[in-house]
């Protein structure tokens, strides 16, 4: 029995590193699931964004230092019944890196939250809100071009 | 149970191969055939012709029988930054050595901003603007700053992604100036009765011959 779950457990493990390799290219920054968010007709609720980047990357925060560097965006739009009323960026964190150590950088490095403030229409509803986030990432040594990670969620407005 | 265990493999191999083929298909259908990748040291370095700031289209083959620096760079890249400087004084140091340093701007900028943030980083070398095309041309540079060595006959000598020291970039134009260069076009007795002269002309031995 143990030699017979030995190849195909050989193999499942095989495949993921497999994949794990394939997956190389993804983008170093993921957002969490977001659940449905329930709102009364006419209401403003602030609906929290949660993102992760990959342990050895920072990306720019949304207002960086420089003109040149590219800010970290977020683009969210709705149907007529949800509008996005604001977005609330972190600030960056100021950082110098070995790269270049004398100059202080603003960056969001590990986990960060962009508040999105969601207004609801009249109708009742579920709405789907859907966009992307905008972000160009470094490590200690070389940058990777802009990127962009698509951002969604669903809102439920009730009477 | 053997045959079992075969058909496993022949299921498992399968998959594999369409999952191979899936991911290179994806790829192609991207970017085309990449051209470039894994070691590159040895192969031709592919051609290009790109513009430069002011306007110019220049074209590697231009600088057949030169050693070429040809960094992949960005205005959005902060170590890039840190290599410019280096690149100006090795193009200042062994230019006449036969050097020729390239930056490729892989930059959604204007030419004018670019031109602007080189002139402060001190660049004294053609800056080009780069493409997709060449990007892909190069194996697809994502990974800025990227830089590839190219020997006097368009072979590629070295390739270094990410910031390295300024000591490793200086061994790798000295290799390049040095690697074996096989004019494939001039007879070696027209190539050293022009050497000839251009030494009686000027009364001087050619840099790099007392090496």
């Amino acid at each position: 029995m143990r030699r017979g779950l030995a190849l195909p457990l050989a193999m499942l493990l095989f495949t993921g590193v497999l994949l794990a390799q394939g997956f190389g290219d993804k983008p170093p920054v993921a957002v969490a699931p977001i659940g449905n968010v329930q709102m009364k007709a006419g209401a403003s609720k602030s609906v929290s964004l949660d993102f992760r980047i990959g342990s050895e990357f920072h990306i720019n925060s949304h207002v960086p230092k420089s003109p040149l560097l590219i800010p970290t965006v977020l683009k969210l739009s709705g149907p007529e019944q949800v509008t996005i009323a604001d977005l609330k960026y972190p600030a960056g964190q100021d950082m110098s890196f070995s790269f270049s150590p004398d100059e202080k950088l603003s960056v969001y490095s590990g986990d960060f939250t962009i508040d999105a403030v969601v207004k609801a229409g009249t109708a009742a509803g579920t709405y789907p809100v859907k966009g992307e986030l905008r972000f160009q990432a470094c490590d200690h040594s070389a940058c990777f071009p802009p990127r962009s990670i698509p951002v969604q969620f669903q809102v439920t407005v009730v009477k | 149970m053997k045959r079992n265990a075969l058909v496993f493999v022949a299921l498992f191999v399968a998959i594999l191969a369409m999952l191979a083929s899936g991911k290179y298909l994806d790829r192609t259908r991207k970017h085309g055939p990449l051209k470039l990748v894994g070691n590159v040291q040895g192969v031709q370095a592919p051609d290009f012709s790109l513009p430069s700031l002011d306007g110019r289209k220049v074209k590697l083959s231009d600088f057949r029988g030169k050693a070429v620096l040809l960094n992949f760079w960005a205005t959005w890249c902060p170590p890039c930054k840190v290599e410019m400087p280096w690149f100006a004084d090795l193009q200042k140091q062994y230019g006449q050595d036969g050097l020729v340093v390239l930056g490729v701007a892989m930059d959604d900028s204007e030419p004018a901003t670019i031109a602007k943030f080189a002139s402060e980083m001190g660049v004294n070398y053609q800056v080009l603007l780069g493409t997709n095309k060449v990007s892909d041309d190069y194996g697809d540079v994502q990974y800025l700053p990227t830089t590839f060595y190219i020997a006097r006959d368009g072979t590629i000598v070295d390739k270094m992604t990410g910031l390295l020291g300024r000591k490793d970039i200086e061994d790798a134009v000295k290799k390049t100036l040095n690697a074996n260069y096989k004019p494939a076009s001039v007879p070696l007795n027209q190539a050293d009765a022009t050497m000839k002269q251009a030494v009686a002309a000027k009364g001087v031995s050619p840099r790099g011959a007392s090496r």
